[in-house]
């Protein structure tokens, strides 16, 4: 080995903790860096590959039929703006689909697919589906029909293929088989048939209607797209457009999950690389500074001016690049769960990172961290010799006088009061200190606003329709009843449901009860909204349950609804519209007067009175009762009192499984959690490596305050009190940064998943989060001075006064 | 009448490492009221000695008794409120603390002590005025003179009133006429019954100042002999510690005291 090589060597060896906070930092930095970047360029990449590949479109409208002949649909292909259209194809929607008798496989135990509820079904038909001109279609298994009792449906048990759907809700109940599944990139429909299969279908009860599919010259936001919808429903007659669906809302779909991350990822990116740079600069320099007796030497020894430049930027580069590498490593390993499932319908998903992200990211912040630890190192570089060797002590601090003094009036302990000046004496070194806590707090201020925010929005998926001690279902429909559960279409007449007046008194009959409504699903479908949408209609007062709003009001009269956010963001529907319920050919007009933060069942959810459904015609549907017991109430003791009063109802008390907790909300607030752990870390560490410095060339000072008595938990608290206000300072800083990061990072992460938080979620900083965050710099600061402190404690006063 | 004694040392050894011992068995008995200067070449472990009576160190066998405590048994935080209350320390490089002003310096002992803030600051103007550096209260150290700084630091050193003054070569730093003033204050110290432990290279300023020499070398007190000059330890009037040896005359030496005393009245 090289002399220089033996030097960078043993320079590392000596400063473990240095390099070990270097390499750390630097972890942190790449770790974040590379996962958003990668996140960035590759979550949306399958796709748009996949959009221009197949042709797809960027908008799909349903005409009424009733109202828009296929002439006049097809006519709005020269609406303004569109530049390619396909259609008019017929299509109806809504069709509840159950699986048919001739599937004998089974779900689990007592639990067969046979009867069981399919995802509602929007069928169309085109002259040949497989080679669609726009929206090409994707055969994942099986083959297209060829029969008119023949269909390929996008989401059919696998388990039950060449088996039957039946449409058991048209009038005809009309069965096809299953021959294939197929996917259309932006969801124009999810069952396709041969135009006799369609016929089948009309004649069997559907309703007939017809889609247009478009692709306009604008249309990359969801205001371009709404106003190219406008100008088809101009171009149609009046009232025609029953429904729209925008690419946009299966892009969303398909890498909002993803997306989502990128936003605090940049943010500890850059947090990671800022606080990278301050950390190598106070090492390096510190080292630097530490060592100028060791460079005099060296170069005494005939090192030239490089070499000894090299020597101490190279003490910093070989730990940051083990960060670097093993944060390349971290990001691409991350990306993996992140990536899992996002876009792997678009069949071009992968769950790698592009290598130009591994190579850029690592090279990028090696050039800074080289270029940091430069600045410093060429200061070696540039000591002349003979100065070096003759530096004896550290110099006398002249600055910080003024400090002193006013420390000293200062109706504190002598040793606080001497700890509290010394930031004054060597203001370069506070101001590290101070860059290093504020980049902690900043990076604490964010994480915890981040992490309140993550807790309180699985707090709401947790609550609404989740929400309760227990709940009441049919007593064929309990976990352990004999039924197939939920499973069972809510329009099957053979489903159970709840006499809701009478469960809800016999439930209130109950001691300990504390709380209760009613709901189920209504069975009724929403004309012009996705297939998934489910009308709720409830029993009861669900105001205990937390369900927020986002915009206007509860519903208060019959013929009133409250939208889910997440059906409102989708089908452009806003406080004030009116949506269509429809139930077995029965429609009600049902005004929307609130948004809600409503999560559970896909969230594609309107919620409305029972009494609307009643008042309307319509049968509501109430076939589950959440309960929120008392305090102190055992829901075993609940239950055994309750199953002899719901018993003759038909109804039986039942866990409530109503843990709809967010997989990827979870990973995030891990993610965040592990990385805000390591900036903290390295932030409490920066502080501890400056202390040290610091109290290495105050040893002999200190050796002075111990002669004259100074004990060791005064030494302790001299060392701390001077960090205490450099930690405060950069606290008081470091928060509003923070808050004001969080706030900005929330509104592209709502975004990215296409929802609106509740206030509840997006206001984190309460007084009682704030107050321990603001005193939180000081605590970093603290924790980064304990080692070095009790290291000035226990130093041996004998020695230190020698250190002259 | 026989005084207390201020120091006993009992068999005390200090070892470093595999080496020789730095101080190998001393036995020594210092009197209240008495100076004893302490002599020996450069590692022949007089700092090692003043470090064990001061409790900056602990002995590796043996025992330290000073001022009725026993020295060696204390923990970190128990040999601090020990020299607090019963150690001042004067030092050749003085050791001032340069970022505060003379009066400041003087104050910390005190202050750490817990001192009430106006009794405190009595006691340090007192200080400063009997060592005649009053005018120098609101200076900072570094504008002093060798001798004005050592000044200070004596009056640091006095600022808790302690049993006893230990000083670690006083005059080394300073030139001839700031190292008589420097003499001469520790004979008006001594003179009030300050005790004190001068260790020093000068075998002028030990025979001048101390009533009694010790000699160590590599560790081992060879020499343990009155000073003829200042007399026998008050109130005593014998020599404590192992006998004279042979050729220990010449630490008894002539009588090098100048000066009448300075301006050091009243001091403890």
């Amino acid at each position: 080995m090289s002399a220089l090589g033996k030097v960078v060597r043993s320079g590392v060896g000596r400063r473990r903790v240095q390099s070990f906070v270097m390499a750390l930092t630097t972890l942190a930095a790449v770790t974040s860096s590379v996962l958003s970047l990668g996140l960035l360029t590759v979550v949306q990449a399958p796709f748009d590959h996949a959009f221009a590949s197949r042709d797809a479109a960027h908008l799909a409208v349903q005409f009424d039929g009733t109202k828009a002949g296929a002439a006049q649909a097809a006519a709005t292909a020269h609406a303004a703006g569109v530049t390619e259209s396909a259609g008019p194809y017929p299509i109806t929607t809504n069709l509840d689909a159950t699986v048919g008798p001739d599937c004998t496989a089974t779900m689990g135990p007592g639990l067969p697919f046979a009867g069981s509820d399919a995802p509602p079904a929007a069928v169309t038909t085109r002259p040949d589906l497989a080679h669609s001109p726009m929206d090409q279609l994707v055969l994942d298994d099986g083959r297209w029909p060829t029969a008119a009792n023949e269909i390929v449906l996008s989401q059919w048990p696998y388990d039950c293929r060449g088996k039957s759907v039946v449409f058991s809700t048209l009038p005809g109940k009309p069965a096809f088989v299953v021959v294939g599944r197929a996917n259309s990139l932006t969801s124009t429909a999810t069952g396709f048939v041969t135009g006799a299969g369609f016929d089948r279908l009309t004649a069997a009860g559907a309703h007939a209607d017809s889609q247009m599919l478009y692709r306009f010259a604008h249309a990359g936001t969801d205001a371009e797209i709404a106003t190219d919808k406008q100008a088809i429903a101009a171009a149609a007659p009046a009232g025609a457009v029953e429904g729209a669906h925008s690419y946009l809302t299966e892009r969303e779909r398909a890498t909002g999950n993803a997306k989502v991350f990128v936003p605090f990822l940049v943010v500890f990116g850059v947090l990671g690389l800022f606080l990278s740079v301050l950390i190598i600069a106070i090492v390096v320099s510190g080292a630097v500074v530490s060592a100028i007796r060791r460079i005099g030497i060296l170069k005494a020894l005939g090192f030239t001016p490089s070499q000894v430049a090299r020597a101490y930027a190279a003490q910093a580069l070989i730990p940051a690049s083990v960060g670097v590498v093993l944060g390349t490593v971290f990001g691409n390993l991350l990306a993996v769960p992140v990536l899992n499932g996002t876009s792997h319908e678009v069949g071009a998903a992968g769950t790698q990172l592009p290598v130009w992200v591994s190579l850029l990211v690592p090279l990028g912040t090696l050039v800074i961290v080289g270029v940091t630890a430069l600045i410093p190192a060429l200061r070696a570089g540039r000591l002349p010799a003979a100065q070096t060797l003759v530096v004896g002590r550290a110099p006398k601090a002249e600055r910080g006088r003024a400090a002193q003094r006013l420390a000293a009036r200062l109706p504190l302990p002598r040793a606080m009061s001497l700890g509290l000046a010394q930031p004054f004496a060597r203001p370069a070194r506070a101001a590290l200190v101070g860059g290093a806590v504020l980049f902690g707090a900043v990076s604490a201020t964010f994480a915890m606003g981040l992490e309140t925010a993550f807790a309180h929005f699985q707090d709401q998926r947790t609550g609404g329709f989740n929400a309760g001690s227990l709940v009441v279902v049919p007593s064929d429909q309990t976990q352990s009843g004999p039924g197939p559960g939920r499973v069972r279409n809510p329009n099957d007449p053979d489903a159970p449901h709840l006499d809701p007046a009478r469960v809800a008194a016999a439930i209130a009959s109950v001691p300990g009860t504390k709380a209760a409504f009613g709901w189920g699903d209504s069975g009724a479908t929403v004309v012009g909204t996705p297939a998934q949408t489910e009308v709720d209609t409830v029993y009861g007062d669900l105001s205990w349950t937390g369900l927020e709003l986002i915009a206007g009001r509860w519903y208060a009269a019959p013929g009133e609804a409250v939208v889910s956010d997440r059906l409102a963001t989708t089908a452009g529907i806003h406080v004030g519209d009116t949506v269509t319920a429809v139930q077995a050919g029965k429609s009600l007009p049902l005004k929307v007067v609130g948004i809600d933060f409503d999560t559970h069942d896909g969230g594609q959810i309107v919620t409305t009175d029972a009494a609307s459904f009643t008042a309307g015609g319509l049968t509501p549907r109430i076939d589950q009762f959440n309960v929120q017991l008392g305090a102190h109430v055992s829901g075993q003791t609940w239950s055994a009192s309750a199953a002899a009063a719901l018993s003759p109802l038909g109804a039986a008390p039942d866990h409530n499984m109503g843990g709809n907790m967010s997989d990827v909300v979870m990973v995030m607030s891990a993610l965040v959690a592990t990385l805000t752990l390591m900036l903290v870390l390295v932030a409490a560490l920066g502080v501890l490596n400056t202390v040290v410095q610091d109290t290495r060339e105050r040893i002999h000072d200190l050796g002075v305050f111990k002669a004259l008595g100074m004990t060791p938990k005064q030494t302790i608290a001299m060392v701390m009190t001077s960090v205490a206000l450099s930690g405060l300072i950069a606290g008081l800083i470091g928060v509003p940064i923070g808050a004001a990061l969080e706030r900005a990072t929330l509104d592209p992460m709502q975004n990215a998943v296409g929802m609106h938080l509740p206030a509840s979620v997006t206001h984190s900083y309460t007084p009682g989060l704030v107050g321990p965050l603001l005193a939180g710099g000081m605590v970093i600061a603290l924790l980064g001075a304990l080692l070095p402190a009790g290291w000035a404690a226990r130093s041996r006063t004998a020695t230190a006064l020698r250190t002259e | 009448m026989t005084n207390p004694p201020m120091i006993d040392l009992a068999e005390a050894t200090k070892k470093y490492d595999d080496g020789p011992p730095a101080l190998a068995g001393v036995t020594l008995t210092v009197a209240a009221g008495e100076c004893l200067a302490v002599l020996g070449h450069s590692g022949s472990g007089k700092s090692t000695l003043l470090n064990l009576i001061a409790g900056l160190d602990r002995p590796s066998s043996g025992t330290v008794t000073v001022d009725g405590t026993r020295v060696d048994q204390l923990g970190e935080a128990g040999s601090a409120r020990f020299r607090r209350a019963s150690i001042g320390m004067v030092f050749q490089f003085f050791n001032l603390l340069d970022d505060l002003t003379v009066l400041d310096n003087v104050l910390v002992p005190a202050q750490l002590a817990g001192m009430g803030k106006a009794e405190a600051r009595r006691r340090a103007a007192d200080l400063l005025g009997s060592l005649g550096i009053d005018r120098h209260a609101r200076a900072y150290p570094q504008r002093l003179s060798g001798g004005e700084r050592q000044r200070v630091a004596v009056a640091r050193a006095l600022m808790n009133r302690p049993a006893l003054l230990l000083a670690d070569e006083p005059t080394g730093a300073l030139d001839s006429r700031s190292a008589a003033d420097v003499r001469q204050l520790l004979l008006d110290l001594n003179a009030e019954g300050q005790t004190i432990l001068l260790v020093t290279h000068d075998v002028d300023l030990a025979a001048s100042t101390a009533h009694r020499t010790i000699e160590l070398v590599d560790g081992a007190v060879v020499r343990d002999v009155a000073n003829g000059v200042r007399g026998g330890v008050p109130g005593d009037g014998a020599a404590r510690g192992p006998a004279p040896l042979p050729g220990a005359g010449h630490l008894a030496g002539a009588d090098t005291r100048s000066g009448s005393g300075g301006p050091a009245g009243a001091l403890r």
